[in-house]
């Protein structure tokens, strides 16, 4: 058996629907719990690689692993629990975020819209003082 | 993973594992050396079997779980919840109702 395939076994979990914090933490326990399997049969006298070996038969199939998480309902995330409501949900989320981006976008951009509004503000300013400036020398001239 | 059990043996990791952690908390690795130990190895759980249900039973309340560095890595220990405690009660007592059953219907089946 070969030695399990940690890396692609969370994006296997995420496919299936498993919600991104159970999928991530399985694999890490299931990792862990391999080390441990490793260690064991090292203790016991195996060899690393065959130590490695009896651990990944020991664990199991990978792809029985994931059907068994994607199995429980409640580890989904819930657009995949509800996939019709999820088809109604998004689109409406979507519209109802849309008036609000340019509030977000500078939210997010905040401290680069203030330098801008100063440089205007203090532009306005120059602009200001050099026109009247002007009208008094008009004036007075 | 490892099947070494029948297909009977549906929802006996559940009981199993809410028996063990009524005791004390425990992670993956050590619930499944506890569950070969206290059933003599008559059950022996396929090792990816108990994350599944650990999660479910941590989703559904019946679990909590924590993280601890021991030994250079970080364990999700699992303690069971008053929830959970209840889930166990229930449990034990289907189990023991179905296991009257049966040994009633195998005695009967036995006789006749």
């Amino acid at each position: 058996m070969h030695e399990p395939d940690f890396n692609t076994l969370a994006t296997a979990l995420l496919k299936k629907g498993v919600a991104p914090r159970h999928a991530h933490r399985a694999v890490n326990e299931l990792r862990d719990h391999y080390d441990d399997l490793v260690d064991a049969a090292v203790d016991e006298g195996a060899c690393s690689r065959i130590a490695r070996r009896s651990a990944a038969k020991q664990l199991g199939s990978m792809d029985e692993f994931v059907q068994q998480m994607a199995a429980c309902r409640e580890l989904k995330t819930w657009s995949f629990r509800y996939p019709h409501l999820a088809v109604i949900v998004y689109p409406l989320a979507c519209l109802a975020v849309l008036p609000a981006a340019p509030v977000l976008a500078g939210i997010a951009h905040r401290e680069a819209l203030m330098r801008w509004g100063t440089s205007l503000l203090a532009a306005g300013l120059v602009t200001a003082v050099m026109l009247l400036v002007m009208q008094l020398s008009i004036i007075l001239g | 993973m490892a099947q070494s059990n029948p297909p009977f043996m549906s929802g006996v990791p559940e009981l199993l594992l809410l028996r063990l952690l009524n005791d004390q908390e425990m992670y993956g690795y050590e619930l499944v050396r506890a569950i070969k130990e206290v059933t003599n190895e008559a059950i022996s759980l396929g090792e990816g079997v108990i994350y599944p249900v650990l999660h479910s039973l941590e989703r559904n309340g019946s679990l909590k779980s924590s993280r601890k560095a021991v030994g250079g890595r970080t364990r999700v220990y699992y303690s069971l919840t008053r929830k959970g405690r209840e889930r166990l009660d229930k449990l034990r007592d289907d189990w023991s109702r179905i296991q009257g059953g049966v040994a009633t219907a195998l005695g009967t089946a036995a006789n006749a």
